[in-house]
């Protein structure tokens, strides 16, 4: 009984108005669709060592990632130690080490400010 | 320099914004009344408060942070709003502050933090379960109908940050998803306490943390690693707004924000509360899972170099957020008519575990400041709105400014402060361009 009574109050917490029984699937595909998006090594500036990083690192994330950073050659060291220990990832080694993080020194180090975001003038 | 000034300020602009500040500021950022001159000729527009204008600075003034810039990329999917896209894999999303409009965060609006993937939307609920276990007499293991039968329900407003909101502010750049102020939600939470739940599993005396285990795989699709589990001090998890949340805003939670049952524990780092929950543990240490320890969620409790390495050893996990305000009422870049001699402000402001005593508004770069009205919280932990009006003496460009000040006193800085390498803690004064007439 007490539990029946559960499962009738269960139910009609679960069922408010503005809920559809197919949004979290929609939105669950959608998500999917997202993470799984597909992107083209050409994402990522030209340059040596660029096939090298498009595709060790996307086998976890996107390049996002990557190109909203602008770090330095000892913290892009670091970050690659940051992800095999806290990560998981395959610890990388030796020259392919080099070649990716010589690769996301050169391509994305560190910035100024981006300044000019002036809404009157774009 | 050029020998038409204008002309080839408004052209640098365009073509390289970092070469016309140059131009303009000379290199020791001191500003001329030509650079002045040329820099009203660039905003196609004069500056109504150009002498408060702080020397050196100004270029930074017409900068956002790269996320609230320009036409980002948007998120497109059912049941969100267009909010800024961050990234896909994994996908985050942040709340534009001009959408942050309504009193209690709409679902659709609520930003989107993933550390792993989402997880599959589960077929039926009711199966979904809860284990408490760890330092406790009694471990727990609940079916969601049974969380809400043995224990009251309990709704309230709860405003819930991104640990890492407000990281854009920060030079140089920290790692982490580069937002702007919007990693932050007020919605209308329903579950139950935890304190209630952990009371019924007894927590034995010697279990002083808690450590938080969700479904979401983690991003690499390894099944022997958590994408996110953090923990806390066992006083916070006692709070009475502290909850094992069921509902939000009255309707079942989405999928991307928890479904069907999450944490949460508001006013400290959103990675506390747990989407997706399946597990909580009392320990007699603190928690060591992904997200702890390290430089992650913690700041330097002796400030370090900005850029500089550090491993993080040496520093505290962050708890109570820092005070922050959010401007809703005007987005960044809106145009008004000439003519336009007022506005009406009003935004959102919250300060972790604290209240908010004042919020400040200028449109003189800081020369002056009027005192705006500002709501109490709908209760403890809720956000507080605020609203007012600023007079402008002329058409023109200005800057609005907006600082809260917390119950003890602390106001938003200058600039972002205690620079640490994952980037936490980042509360400056913000800033909204807009442009009267032109």
């Amino acid at each position: 009984m007490m539990l029946r009574l559960a499962a009738a109050l269960w139910l009609a917490l679960l069922a408010p108005a503005g809920a559809q029984p197919g949004d979290a699937q929609r939105q669950a595909a959608a998500a999917r669709a997202l993470e799984q998006r597909a992107e083209e090594e050409a994402v990522l500036a030209e340059g040596e060592g660029r096939s090298e990083t498009f595709g060790y690192c996307t086998a976890c994330h996107n390049t996002a990632l990557i190109r909203r950073s602008g770090f330095s050659r000892p913290q892009w060291d670091g970050l690659m130690d940051w992800m095999a220990e806290r990560h998981g990832m395959n610890p990388l080694e030796g020259e392919f080490r080099q070649i990716i993080v010589d690769y996301l020194a050169r391509h994305y180090g560190p910035r100024a400010p981006r300044r000019g975001g002036n809404p009157f003038l774009d | 320099m050029a020998k038409a000034p204008e002309r080839s300020i408004q052209e640098l602009y365009r073509d390289d914004p970092e070469r016309a500040d140059a131009a303009a500021f000379g290199r020791r950022g001191a500003l001329t009344g030509a650079a002045l001159a040329a820099m009203g000729g660039a905003l196609g527009a004069a500056i109504p408060f150009a002498g408060s204008m702080p020397a050196g600075t100004l270029p930074a003034l017409l900068a956002r942070p790269a996320a609230a810039q320009g036409a980002p990329q948007r998120l497109d999917l059912p049941g969100k709003a267009p909010l800024i896209l961050q990234g896909d894999r994994p996908l985050n999303a942040e709340t534009p502050e001009h959408l942050l409009d309504d009193a209690v965060t709409p679902a659709d609006k609520f930003f989107v933090r993933n550390n792993g993937l989402v997880p599959e939307a589960v077929g039926d609920p009711r199966a979904w379960r809860l284990r408490i276990d760890g330092e406790v007499q009694a471990p727990l293991d609940l079916a969601l109908g049974e969380l809400e039968s043995r224990f009251p329900l309990v709704t309230r407003q709860l405003q819930m940050e991104c640990g890492g909101n407000g990281r854009s502010h920060f030079q140089p750049q920290a790692r982490g998803n580069p937002w702007g102020n919007g990693a932050i939600g007020n919605a209308e939470w329903t579950g139950v306490r935890l304190r209630d739940v952990l009371a019924a599993a007894g927590p034995k005396p010697a279990a002083s943390h808690t450590g938080h285990f969700g479904a979401d795989p983690h991003l690499s699709g390894a099944t022997d690693r958590a994408a996110i589990s953090r923990g806390m001090r066992l006083a916070k998890a006692m709070d009475e707004d502290t909850l094992i949340a069921l509902r939000m805003n009255g309707a079942a939670i989405p999928l991307l924000h928890g479904a069907p049952v999450r944490l949460l524990v508001p006013g400290w780092p959103g990675s506390l509360s747990q989407k997706w929950l399946t597990r909580i543990t009392l320990l007699d240490r603190p928690h060591n899972g992904q997200g702890m320890g390290g430089t992650s969620y913690r700041m330097p409790v002796r400030p370090i170099v900005p850029g500089s390495e550090n491993n993080g050893r040496d520093f505290a996990d962050m708890e109570s957020m820092p005070v922050r305000a959010i401007l809703s009422s005007h987005a960044h870049g809106t145009r008004l008519p000439a003519g336009t001699r007022s506005l009406d402000l009003r935004g959102a402001a919250w300060a972790g575990d604290l209240t908010v005593q004042a919020v400040h508004a200028s449109v003189d770069f800081g020369a002056s400041w009027a005192a705006m009205q500002v709501a109490a919280p709908a209760n403890r932990h809720a956000w507080q709105r605020w609203q007012g009006r600023v007079a402008l003496p002329a058409d023109g460009y200005y800057e609005v400014w907006y600082r809260a000040t917390d119950s003890e006193g602390r106001m938003q800085p200058h600039q972002a402060a205690n620079w640490n390498p994952q980037g936490y803690g980042a509360n400056p004064i913000s800033r909204v361009a807009l442009l009267i007439g032109a």
